[in-house]
């Protein structure tokens, strides 16, 4: 392996895979410090891809898949907030239905409305355009990856930083995480846990539309069935791993990205395709293995 | 017309009418006493007077004109706060967040934190509760978390203040500590009521009583003017009940054991290099406040807790890191505290709760399969014999009151006839008739010669049943004394720390 | 008690726990039909094909043939869901089972019966040991099953393309697939003239020993108390770390041995993808969330799931709506019961 290996494409490819599931990772981490377990990430992504390509194609702008993602993400996402922050049922069984729902129905509609099934890919639908940040774009190696981006990019990051601050600084943020810890203290004084439950969950939606939004016209312009491709397990996983801290999941999701990027690249250099497509989900489940092994020796229960 | 008025209050739960057309009348800068049994009503009038809970019928009125509550929100408007008896605390905060929260000065759009702590640190001087506001609430002891829980109340200008059950976990020197802080609010025109079942503190502080029972008001009493037997009649409609004589019984063997026990929670140390013995044939009871390590201590017996130093031995076995299992196949049973949480199944049949325990050996089971027929005559027997109120014993105890769903508990463990019974809290919420059955339950399994293990708040549960008592103070055994060496007094002193003179 | 009474307690027990499944089938069906409307197909029509589909004439074969893998993916998934565990990695369990039950039968050396009793074997150990690597995570590592199984899954489906890309393939198949297994390996047609084969049998010889042993024995009793209430299971002294490797163990069993029929009972061989495409696993896991992990439920409704995917099939063919749409149903049927609490109640 030459140095060549980790270039410029490489560190652009693993941005782009990043976002995504940071987008839905910070979704995860709201609904984390709300109290709620969010696993139906990947359906709402789903909902998003699949909106954004409609939205963009029937709309005829690509003004109108944005709104189409955040919309059918928020409207998704209305379920869950219902089901699990209103009627307080059981978080991971409304989860597992909701993705299977959106599978089901993504599915569905692409053969209705496109009347394709697999993949509807149309090169004349514009994507997302690509920024310029003047200084940043001319760095060697990152210089693509980090300053020639599309907006939804830098908009993830800048995220990462103003969900960090709202949480710990604000005090909406404050009694958002009251809720999450201790719903009966928080009620007590006089706080609507429902009402934020629901909110976060409902923004939880449009983030996660604007994640199914990268994947489906981030770089290629296409829907194909399934493409979340566990994407929104991931973001799962690194809300864990961060423990539902802003920059912490951020951390664990540059991890995955790298690694997907990684699994990319072997694939470029001739390993077959099954092996480098299981990297990124390899690599999650050792950081869960080894984060939990960590934990477990430091409060000693025994084995 | 009085200051703050309750007016036919009526509350109904499925099976039960929690209040019965309640009137309540308190003046402005009286300490008013709620009393009652457990059950009576009192926590279920006041969760409607701040707001967690609408009546079905009724009114409220404060100066004269009609509340309408539908959230504490409303109430803590109208200057009405609640110290519940199980702290609502955020734990991983600190305590000015905690204090200020939902009411946070502002710097713009972020919290103004230094404010904050500046406006904690006075008020906390003013009222005489001294405490540090950017400690958090995780590392604080309990006496010092229900100041917090007071300064909540007070930083929202509270002019009636509603302490349900405050002194379960405090000293009595942290009482007396409390009780002054809440005359001189008194004195400052603050109105104040006092949810309890104890009666000496109903006669240290309060200007007048109201008497609940069964969900009505059985009496309302003036303080100056009434003595504790008229209060006991009042709430239970009976004189004082004896005591249960206790016959004297030589120990035998000893059953249970730890040596230099040190459990670790949360990086300081639960329980602190604790040793002690039960033998057949003797109650040790352990007396201390609550949050000074008893759940610890009992739950690392029982092999629920992990133990970072020292061993359990039960009957002479080391079952130092053994699972629970472990520890109940070498004869040990366990009336646990958190009865919903932890010693049943809330939505799983009576009989499933009764067998759990006994499931996997004759007559409840054969050859690894479980004989129905054995099941039911097995739960039938137990609720017949400790007298559950309950439909069937197919019926999901999670639909039965505090005390039945503990008399399940009890009846269960109890059944094991296990040579080592740990009782922790074994009549909280019990009735009184009740709570006197499952004394002589207790009495009997050691009369049978096997060892019981005593832990609870109530003083008095100790004194009447315990041949020899522990008292726990910060993790450690603080004294032992014998029965006849104890009273109320010298257990006190050492609950609250201090040592002999 | 007084006839009247009788009767009204005999309701209460066995018909009111039904209504809410009952309710949420109607609202699947509601929703289906306006998704319907809405993109201009007939309701009505979509559903009389839906129900023809299922169970008229040779289609009712057809339905039972589908129902045996259904049954013993949902068998799978609610042996776990009764301890309160899900296990999402049954689609890696199965084509874990499949893959190695194929190399077994085709490679070896040993007569006929012998091979075949080998091949079942070997499938149900290797969906056995993958599962427990899950189960492995949690005990020593605090991993949720939940998660660690659906991560695993797409290692196992990648090493299964990847072996039958390579040194398991077949190349005179256009397909990446194994070579044909032998007839005298395979599993037998049960009903002659029918997709059904000898499979039946065995997926109903492991609904009946579930449904026993949930039932009547001390393992069930302690599985079904612990997915009620973990700590109260704990308390009452049910080895909890056992119990999860043991449950793990047996639900990727039967995920092994569904793949195992699969391969040698309808397929003989083993293609990439084949195992996965219907979709079993995930219509098995539904099932068993819609009947709360209980075993008899499970297999009732993998039934109807059976029977709704036979129908869905044979509507496409017919008037062509696509036929993902009762997996929308399915899924619909269970979010409304989730959310209406009747599928375990958040505590």
């Amino acid at each position: 392996m030459t140095f060549a290996f980790f270039n410029s494409t490489f560190f652009d490819q693993a941005v782009l895979g990043i976002t995504p599931i940071l987008l839905a990772a910070l979704a995860g981490t709201l609904s984390e410090r709300v109290g709620l377990f969010n696993i139906a990430l990947e359906g709402q992504m789903l909902v998003g891809a699949f909106a954004a390509i409609a939205g963009s194609h029937f709309g005829g702008s690509l003004a109108a898949g944005v709104f189409a993602a955040v919309a059918a993400g928020a409207l998704f996402s209305g379920l869950l907030a219902v089901g699990s922050a209103l009627l307080r049922g059981n978080d991971i069984v409304i989860g597992i239905s909701l993705n299977l729902l959106a599978a089901g129905l993504t599915s569905f509609l692409l053969r209705t409305l496109f009347g394709v099934s697999g993949t509807f890919s149309d090169s004349a639908m514009q994507g997302l355009p690509r920024l310029t940040i003047p200084g940043v774009a001319s760095l060697p190696v990152v210089g693509t990856a980090l300053g020639h981006q599309n907006a939804l990019v830098y908009l993830s990051w800048g995220l990462v930083v103003a969900i960090a601050v709202f949480l710990n600084r604000t005090p909406w943020g404050m009694r958002l995480r009251g809720v999450g810890e201790q719903p009966a203290a928080a009620i007590a004084l006089g706080t609507s846990a429902t009402q934020y439950r629901f909110f976060v969950t409902l923004l939880g939606g449009a983030l996660c539309g604007l994640a199914g939004l990268e994947l489906s016209l981030g770089s290629f312009t296409l829907f194909s069935e399934n493409m979340t491709a566990g994407r929104g397990w991931i973001a799962v996983a690194a809300v864990m791993l961060g423990r539902a801290r802003p920059l912490a999941v951020a951390g664990a999701c540059v991890l995955f990205g790298l690694s997907d990027a990684l699994g990319l690249r072997l694939q470029g250099e001739g390993l077959p395709n099954q092996i480098t497509d299981s990297a990124p989900y390899i690599v999650t489940l050792a950081a869960l293995v080894i984060a939990g092994l960590r934990q477990r020796r430091l409060s000693r229960i025994p084995i | 017309m009085a200051f703050l008025e309750m007016i036919d209050i009526v509350k109904r739960y499925p099976g039960v009418t929690a209040n019965d057309h309640v009137d309540l009348a308190v003046e402005r800068g009286e300490i008013h006493a709620l009393m009652g049994e457990n059950g009576a009503g009192k926590s279920t009038l006041m969760s409607i007077l701040y707001g967690l809970q609408s009546p079905d019928e009724g009114y409220i009125r404060l100066k004269g004109s009609t509340l309408l509550l539908r959230s504490p929100l409303d109430a803590i408007a109208h200057g009405i706060g609640m110290v519940h008896q199980a702290f609502r605390l955020f734990e991983s905060l600190s305590v000015w967040e905690n204090v200020v929260y939902q009411r946070e000065p502002r710097r713009g759009i972020f919290v103004d934190g230094a404010r904050a702590c500046a406006e904690v640190e006075e008020l906390a001087r003013r009222h005489g509760l001294p405490i540090d506001p950017k400690a958090r609430v995780a590392n604080l002891p309990v006496g010092v978390r229900q100041r917090l829980e007071i300064l909540k109340a007070l930083y929202r200008e509270a002019r009636v203040l509603i302490l349900d059950e405050p002194t379960a976990v405090l000293t009595p020197a942290e009482v007396a500590n409390l009780f002054t802080v809440l005359r001189s609010l008194a004195a400052a025109g603050c109105t104040i009521l006092f949810v309890t079942h104890k009666l000496n503190e109903v006669m240290a502080v309060s200007h007048r009583i109201t008497v609940l029972r069964d969900g009505r008001v059985s009496e309302r009493l003036v303080t100056a003017q009434t003595d504790p037997g008229e209060i006991v009649r009042a709430m239970t409609g009976r004189a004082v009940t004896p005591q249960i004589p206790k016959q004297p019984r030589a120990p035998g063997h000893v059953k249970l054991e730890a040596r230099g026990l040190v459990v670790e929670k949360d990086g300081r140390r639960a329980v602190d290099e604790v040793s002690l013995q039960v033998r057949g044939g003797e109650i040790v009871g352990i007396a201390g406040v609550a949050g000074n390590g008893q759940s610890e201590l009992i739950e690392a017996l029982i092999g629920l807790m992990p133990i970072a130093r020292g061993s359990v031995l039960l009957a002479g076995r080391d079952v130092t890191c053994e699972s629970v299992a472990v520890h109940r196949a070498s004869g040990l049973s366990y009336i646990a505290e958190d009865r919903a949480r932890t010693a049943t199944a809330a939505t799983a049949s009576a009989t499933d709760n009764l067998a759990m325990g006994f499931h996997r050996s004759a007559p409840l089971a054969r050859n690894g399969l479980l004989q129905p027929k054995a099941l039911r005559s097995w739960a039938r027997g137990l609720i017949e014999r400790f007298d559950i109120k309950i439909a069937s014993e197919d019926t999901p105890v999670g639909t039965l009151s505090g005390g039945n769903l503990q008399k399940i508990v009890s009846a269960r463990e109890l059944a094991h006839n296990a040579p080592v019974l740990i009782a922790e809290q074994p009549t909280r919420g019990v009735d009184v008739g009740a709570v006197a059955f499952i004394h002589a339950e207790l009495l009997n399994v050691r009369d049978r010669g096997h060892g019981v293990l005593l832990v609870s708040a109530e003083l008095s549960e100790i004194l009447a049943l315990a041949d020899r008592i522990l008292v726990m103070y910060e993790g450690r055994i603080a004294a032992e004394f014998a029965r006849a060496q104890a009273d109320e007094a010298t257990l006190g002193l050492y609950m609250a720390g201090g040592t002999r003179p | 008690m007084t006839v009247a009474a009788e009767v009204r307690a005999h309701l209460r027990r066995h018909v009111r726990p039904v209504l809410p499944m009952l309710g949420a089938v109607a609202v699947g069906f509601g929703v289906c039909g306006l998704i319907a409307l809405w993109v201009g197909l007939s309701p009505s029509l979509m559903f009389r094909q839906l129900l023809e589909g299922a169970v008229e004439g040779p289609q009712l074969f057809e339905t039972i043939a589908r129902a045996v893998p259904l049954v013993g993916m949902t068998l799978a998934a609610s042996v776990s869901l009764r301890a309160g565990i899900v296990n999402l990695g049954a689609e890696g369990q199965l084509a874990l089972g499949g893959c190695a039950t194929a190399v077994v039968a085709l490679y070896f050396p040993a007569p006929d019966l012998v091979r075949l009793a080998m091949a079942l074997t070997a499938g149900m150990v290797v969906g056995a040991s993958y599962a427990a690597l899950a189960a492995a995570g949690e005990i020593y590592a605090g991993v949720p099953v939940l998660l660690s199984t659906w991560l695993l899954t797409y290692p196992a489906k990648g090493l299964c393309g990847f072996l039958v890309r390579t040194s398991l393939r077949d190349p005179s198949t256009a397909w990446p697939s194994t070579a044909r297994i032998a007839v005298g390996t395979r599993l037998g047609r049960l009903i002659p003239g029918t997709p059904i084969n000898q499979g039946l049998l065995l997926i109903a010889a492991v609904a009946v020993a579930v449904i026993f042993i949930d039932r009547r024995s001390v393992v069930g009793f302690e599985l079904r108390l612990r997915g009620l209430n973990e700590r109260f299971a704990r308390y009452g002294g049910v080895a909890l770390r056992r119990q999860t490797l043991g449950v793990m163990l047996a639900s990727g069993a039967i995920a092994g041995l569904v793949g195992a029929i699969m391969v040698l009972g309808s397929q003989f061989r083993y293609t990439d993808g084949a195992l996965t495409a219907p979709q079993y696993a995930w219509s098995g896991t539904l099932a068993a969330l819609l009947a709360g992990g209980e075993p008899a439920g499970s297999v009732i409704a993998a039934v109807l799931f059976a029977a709704l995917q036979t129908g869905g099939f044979a509507m496409e063919r017919s008037v062509q709506i696509p036929r993902v749409l009762t997996m929308v149903l399915q899924s619909v049927v269970i979010l409304f019961l989730a959310m209406r609490g009747a599928i375990w109640k958040r505590p």
